[in-house]
């Protein structure tokens, strides 16, 4: 081996890099792999087939809703109508049942 | 060597290790390539940035070092190329010592590694993998995927510039 290259290799050894190189390299790395997520979601925003996968679900999910809601409502009014209706009957049978009283009462004395 | 490297499984806990392993190595590549510590810096944050996309690829603790002085090479060359590095520190611009000096002296040294930095970047990457890396032709040929009589008649050509250049203050060089 001659001087220069003895020179070389001491000239070129290794060197340490600055404090806290591998710190900056790490908090790049995690701050890539947030940058990711970011970038994904936006992917999902920036795709015009995931946005109008995305737009059909939300109509489904609308119609869907909005239909389920008018049915639990219809049921509502059918519970509601029949409550009313039974509650009338009860009322209809207890007047006539206090008519027959009345009439009962008023014919009373006369038979006495 | 970090245990799971040796393992042969270099997954994300791991990417830590790593980085503490080879960062004088990275480092040092871009430093004697580019003859700046900012931009040197910021192309070993690169190069393991890269290399953290890509940890899933790498099998064993040899092809992690493998691949990292191919990248690290190669983008040294890249970045000297496009911004032009290369002329940054010419052979004329490099003053010489009046008289013969110690291959321990710090200026020598300072003045090698500027001669390494002057040199055209491929002749450059051969220097700095053989005797930074001490690797021998026929390594540095897969690692820059040349042929191994090209490594060899680059690297001696390389090598009479730069003895060309040093005899006048590393006095009989050979």
């Amino acid at each position: 081996m001659n001087r220069l290259e003895d020179a070389l290799r001491g000239a070129l050894r290794r060197e340490e890099p600055p404090a806290g190189f591998a710190g900056r390299v790490l908090a790049a790395a995690q701050g890539r792999d947030q940058q990711r997520a970011v970038s994904r979601w936006w992917f999902f925003r920036q795709s015009p087939r995931l946005r109008w996968a995305a737009a059909f679900a939300a109509v489904v999910l609308l119609a869907g809703g909005g239909i389920e809601y008018r049915h639990q409502q219809r049921a509502k009014a059918e519970r509601a109508k029949d409550q009313l209706m039974l509650a009338l009957r009860i009322t209809g049978s207890k007047l006539r049942l206090v008519q027959e009283r009345i009439r009962w009462i008023e014919e009373a004395p006369m038979e006495r | 060597m970090p245990e799971a490297v040796k393992a042969g499984t270099v997954d994300r806990i791991d990417f830590a290790e790593v980085v503490r392993e080879h960062q004088a190595m990275v480092f040092s590549i871009a430093y004697h390539f580019l003859h700046d510590r900012p931009a040197a810096e910021e192309l070993a944050q690169d190069v393991f940035l890269q290399l953290y996309r890509n940890l899933g690829g790498l099998e064993s603790p040899e092809h992690v070092t493998h691949w990292l002085r191919r990248v690290t090479a190669n983008r040294c060359i890249d970045v000297c190329r496009r911004r032009k590095l290369m002329p940054r520190i010419g052979l004329d611009q490099i003053p010489e010592p009046s008289s013969p000096a110690g291959v321990a002296d710090p200026l020598l040294e300072r003045r090698l590694r500027q001669l390494v930095a002057s040199l055209p970047e491929k002749w450059r990457a051969l220097v700095i993998l053989r005797y930074q890396e001490d690797l021998d032709n026929e390594e540095i040929a897969a690692l820059l995927e040349m042929p191994v009589g090209t490594v060899k008649s680059q690297l001696s050509r390389a090598l009479d510039l730069l003895r060309e250049k040093a005899s006048r203050f590393l006095g009989e060089v050979e």
